[in-house]
């Protein structure tokens, strides 16, 4: 079981969670977060002072699935998220001991 | 489920509101004639506990949060390498 954990685009929300549909993904939690990377934030203007504003608004999924499916996940992902410049994001993938499922209390692979 | 962790002596945590989905497939919505699928409110709850604490843990969080309904929600366990503790530079079982 590994946690897939994707920082990408509000812009590309939609757009992924389309694909990952469409793929037969359907659990996943959404968080909105502020990030920075090589994008670096940007430089901004507030009455005649510059300040860095260093932190990026971006959009967290995270998903848990089988070791299996790990690979087909992070192509679809980076084919959909993808436009080619500074700030498309980046995938982390976990490992994760267990789940369960709290209506029912199943745990291992049939809880995800 | 704050209070009933907090019996267990579990009184650190992180809360965070989140938008998710899974087998209750979100809310299919119609708006200008097409369909997709919406995210639910959520709330993520992140604890981190000895390991000889987590099948308890298990236990009270889904006895506190089960209603029996599609949408109860998920457990996910991660093994964690370490902890540190800010404030005093502590890390491992004394920094949680």
């Amino acid at each position: 079981m590994k946690k897939v954990e994707v920082i990408i685009r509000p812009a590309k929300l939609e757009e992924v969670k389309e694909a990952l549909g469409r793929f037969g993904f359907h659990g996943m939690t959404v968080s909105q977060v502020l990030g920075a990377g090589l994008q670096k934030g940007r430089t901004g203007l507030y009455r005649g002072n510059k300040y860095d504003i260093n932190l990026l608004p971006k959009i967290k999924l995270e998903l848990v699935i089988q070791d299996n499916l790990v690979d087909d996940v992070i192509q679809l992902i980076t084919q959909t998220a993808r436009t080619g410049e500074v700030g498309d994001g980046k995938i982390f993938i976990y490992t994760v001991d267990n789940a369960v499922r709290v209506r029912t209390g199943e745990s291992g692979d049939e809880a995800i | 489920m704050k209070q009933a962790l907090g019996k267990l002596g579990i009184k650190g945590m992180t809360v965070t509101d989140v938008l998710g989905c899974g087998l209750q497939h979100g809310h299919r919505e119609i708006y200008r004639g097409t369909e997709f699928i919406n995210l639910l409110p959520k709330v993520k709850v992140e604890v981190v506990v000895q390991e000889t604490l987590v099948d308890q843990v298990l236990d009270t969080i889904t006895t506190v949060a089960r209603t029996g309904e599609v949408g109860d929600g998920k457990i996910f366990i991660y093994p964690v390498e370490t902890a540190v503790r800010i404030r005093t530079g502590e890390s491992g079982d004394a920094a949680i």
